[in-house]
């Protein structure tokens, strides 16, 4: 039908077909794009914004220092004065977000394994940081017999 | 041959193109509710990512591998269990003595990672006498100025945040893992649960909150310095720390120029 | 927990040699199988397009039987072409986030665009183009489900006076000389993609676009070669031994080409045996063996330079039976070869750790998306397309316009 139609400028039919197709798909495509492009898109960058947000907003495990300080600041004075000033209270006691919300959740029971961790002797450690040869060192019961974990120099 | 304009074809017209108009606030309010079913935005928050620009600062020499870093990382961000899965690990480099007669400066060199050094490192596999010296490398994302994870990604779901953080969009991600590829330092893992790339985020909810890394927060030796170049005061350790240290970036001839840096690095690091 | 770490720690170590980053430490490469499969399936799309190009654009006479088969054949490949990356994705049902939000700074997002192109831009006009003719004859004549096909593909226009054949051919040639450069791209540009890693010595590279676009039309070309073979043979024809041997000259001349780049690329990196050349070598020599000094060096490029060269010697002492067994083994080996080729590039370049300080192994698994039953299905699926497109399209029944560059499309008869 398109043939049929008389006009010095009409493309030849089938070139018509074609161009009309493209038009189509192309519209397809941006009004696609129109809806599928999330709204925050290239707010900040090459990215969704909104993502900062959602990433920012998953819930801490550890506490940090300072949610520690608020009821415990006798036990962070201590330390801050110490040896292990540099060791956060989470380091040996483990995560505490959720004791600092609720503290009738307790925190875990420090042993042994917690001062070899850092403390047992091994080559690759530098030679400043203090260890020992758990086999060798004691053979008592516990570390804390004879060091405070809170402040390491002092004899209990 | 063109008709000649009347009142009516114009009306017509006008009429055409007016209705055409009224379908655009239709479209927006379609286009507002089918990307409503996709996002949900999170909460606002006090916190302005182009006033910060975080970095990291490693002391290889006080690095004792204990461990408590990658197990940190693993329960802060809640990282699928399993050895091949880390956001933030430590080697141990063992730098054998050279045999005899063999007329080098060293000898074999041994890197482990035995569980990403989240239970701390076993005994060497060497005897003590063999070693010339060993030490300890933490690894995390290493920040690239020029991040290649970020410009290969091909949707925009990796990006770098204006804050210096490289992060992942793990509603967005594709799972392609051209990042994963990209990246020079193993940084990056595919991960099974999200079926996206992830990798360390910088506890980016700790520090929009105010908080240290994870990873920083728990360890004991302040081998790694986290602070903010936009506030410099705040962070006198790290300053220190760039004043007092020759630093060294990890692959620097890749060009990527990472922002974490590191004291103490020997040759044998990569 | 601890123990049960360890246990797994001990299972999965064992296929490790050296120091591998822990993220790298998985049982299974990240790029398996599927995407070994992903530049095969485009260069065999790119080659066989390079082909008709032959014809259309150089007016190589004695190709017209293989034009229509060939362009059908990058047709049925380019239809998959795209599956076995979206089989691989983490999220596939995002995979449109690709078209909506291309990063420009990205080899891999214009894919979705350069892929669109060459299907929509370049073949399918070209195919329509030269079919335009016929589906309007056709439609006239075939009836049921087919006369349906025929005349939906005509888009409605039925105009065969001599002005609109003659643009459909000038069409035709104009296309299949942006085509050219269009296949180039498409598949060059998947070398792009791990070229451009920088990450990984193995890969990025300058000469790895190059190399893929030569692989690319040596297989593509042995790919037409295959086909034509086992159509004639399908359809109980005589193959016509001047096409043959002409395809066997180009086959030999770009298998010239390739070998000559990929042997400068390996002569590069021997003598430049620049950081990590050494885990390479060793992973090159231990992990790759088979694949490499077998697969891609001897079966796809020694012996087929051997007999293909031998028979552009010695072509007229050889008896047509002979010359026909030789040219598809050496077709057959070449389509192993350059999918061994492919399968060193993508494995290869993830059986090294990027701490250059150790290998990694890896083994083929028969299920799940990666393993090599999906491998199969998804090669064996072109094949099954390209069926269905000959018995539309290049069916004996139905009587093919008389114009060049598809002088006769099905094989003279017997005798």
């Amino acid at each position: 039908m398109a043939s049929s139609r008389e006009s010095r400028f009409s493309l030849p039919p089938q070139i018509l077909r074609l161009v009309l197709l493209t038009i189509a798909i192309v519209a397809v495509y941006l009004v696609a794009r129109y809806f599928l492009t999330p709204p925050s898109f290239g707010q900040f960058g090459f990215y969704r914004g909104d993502v900062l947000q959602e990433l920012a907003s998953l819930e801490p495990v550890y506490a940090g220092k300072k949610a520690c300080e608020e009821c415990h600041s006798e036990q962070y004075q201590q330390v801050a004065q110490a040896e292990h000033k540099s060791v956060s209270c989470e380091a040996c006691h483990g995560s505490g977000q959720a004791h600092a919300e609720d503290p009738d959740v307790k925190m875990a029971i420090l042993g042994f394994s917690r001062c070899v961790r850092c403390h047992e002797e091994n080559p690759s450690r530098p030679k400043w940081h203090k260890q020992i040869n758990s086999r060798t060192h004691y053979t008592g019961e516990k570390c804390t017999e004879c060091h405070l974990p809170h402040q390491p120099n002092e004899v209990p | 041959m063109k008709p000649p304009l009347t009142r009516r074809r114009v009306l017509g017209k006008l009429g055409a193109a007016l209705a055409g108009l009224m379908t655009l606030p239709v479209a927006r309010t379609v286009k507002a509710a089918v990307q409503k079913l996709r996002v949900a935005p999170g909460a606002a928050k006090g916190y302005d990512p182009t006033q910060h620009r975080w970095v990291m600062a490693i002391d290889v020499n006080r690095c004792i591998g204990c461990g408590l870093c990658a197990e940190a990382c693993k329960k802060e961000n809640r990282v699928p269990e399993g050895p091949n899965y880390f956001r933030t690990w430590i080697e141990r480099y063992i730098i054998t003595q050279p045999k005899p007669g063999s007329a080098v400066a060293r000898g074999e060199v041994l890197v482990d990672s035995p569980n990403g050094g989240m239970n701390g490192f076993p005994e060497p596999p060497v005897k003590r006498e063999s070693i010339q010296h060993s030490f300890f490398v933490p690894k995390l994302c290493n920040l690239c100025a020029h991040s290649p994870c970020a410009q290969v990604c091909p949707v925009g779901a990796t990006f770098d945040a204006p804050d210096g953080a490289v992060l992942v969009d793990p509603k967005y991600c594709i799972g392609c893992g051209f990042c994963i590829q990209a990246c020079p330092y193993g940084c990056r893992f595919f991960n099974p649960y999200t079926r996206t790339a992830d990798k360390c985020s910088l506890c980016y909810h700790r520090i929009t909150r105010g908080l240290r890394p994870a990873c920083v927060e728990v360890c004991p030796t302040e081998a790694r310095l986290f602070g903010d170049l936009k506030n410099p005061v705040a962070d006198e350790a790290l300053q220190k720390f760039y004043a007092e240290n020759r630093v060294q970036a990890l692959k620097p001839h890749l060009g990527t120029e990472p922002r974490v840096v590191y004291a103490g690095l020997d040759k044998e690091v990569s | 927990m601890t123990n049960e770490l360890a246990q797994v720690v001990f299972e999965v170590m064992p296929q490790f040699e050296g120091f591998v980053y822990p993220n790298e430490a998985s049982p299974h490469p990240l790029w398996g199988v599927l995407i070994v499969l992903y530049p095969y399936i485009t260069g065999l799309v790119a080659g066989a397009f390079i082909m008709a190009s032959l014809v259309r654009v150089f007016d190589v006479k004695p190709l017209e039987p293989v034009y229509r088969l060939s362009l059908l054949t990058a047709l049925a490949f380019l239809l998959c072409a795209t599956l076995p990356l979206l089989f691989h994705l983490g999220h596939p049902e995002r995979c449109f986030a690709i078209m909506m939000t291309p990063h420009f700074s990205s080899p891999m997002a214009m894919f979705g665009f350069v892929y669109a192109w060459y299907l929509m831009a370049v073949l399918l006009l070209e195919l329509w183009f030269d079919y335009r003719q016929d589906f309007v004859e056709w439609s006239k004549t075939e009836t049921g489900w087919r006369g349906i096909v025929y005349r939906a593909f005509t888009l409605g226009v039925t105009d065969e006076s001599d002005a609109a054949v003659k643009l459909d051919l000038k069409a035709g040639r104009f296309l299949s000389i942006i085509g050219i450069p269009s296949a180039f791209l498409l598949h060059g540009y998947v070398g792009f993609i791990f070229g451009s890693i920088k990450a990984n010595p193995w890969w990025g590279n300058v000469l790895m676009p190059i190399i893929f676009i030569l692989s690319a039309i040596v297989s593509g070309i042995a790919l037409c070669v295959f086909n034509y073979m086992v159509l004639t043979w399908v359809r109980r024809r005589t193959v016509e031994m001047r096409c043959l041997d002409t395809m066997g000259m180009f086959l030999f001349y770009a298998l010239v080409f390739d070998a000559a780049v990929e042997a400068l690329d390996w002569i590069h990196r021997v003598y430049l045996a620049e950081e990590g050349f050494q885990v390479m070598q060793y992973m090159a020599r231990e992990k790759l063996f088979y694949t490499l000094s077998i697969g891609q060096a001897l079966i796809g490029t020694l012996l087929p330079l051997l007999i293909l060269g031998a028979l552009q010697l010695w072509r007229k002492r050889v008896p047509e039976l002979i010359r026909r067994r030789l040219y598809f083994g050496s077709a057959v080996m070449i389509l192993i070869g350059v999918l061994a080729m492919r399968w060193n590039v993508v494995i290869g370049g993830q059986l090294f750790s990027k701490s250059l300080r150790g290998v990694m192994g890896y083994k083929l698994e028969f299920a799940g998306v990666e393993g090599w039953f999906m491998g199969l299905v998804l090669l064996a699926l072109p094949f099954v397309i390209l069926v269905v497109l000959v018995k539309l399209f290049l069916s004996e029944r139905l009587p093919t316009s008389g114009h060049v560059p598809h002088r006769s499309s099905v094989p003279a008869k017997a005798g």
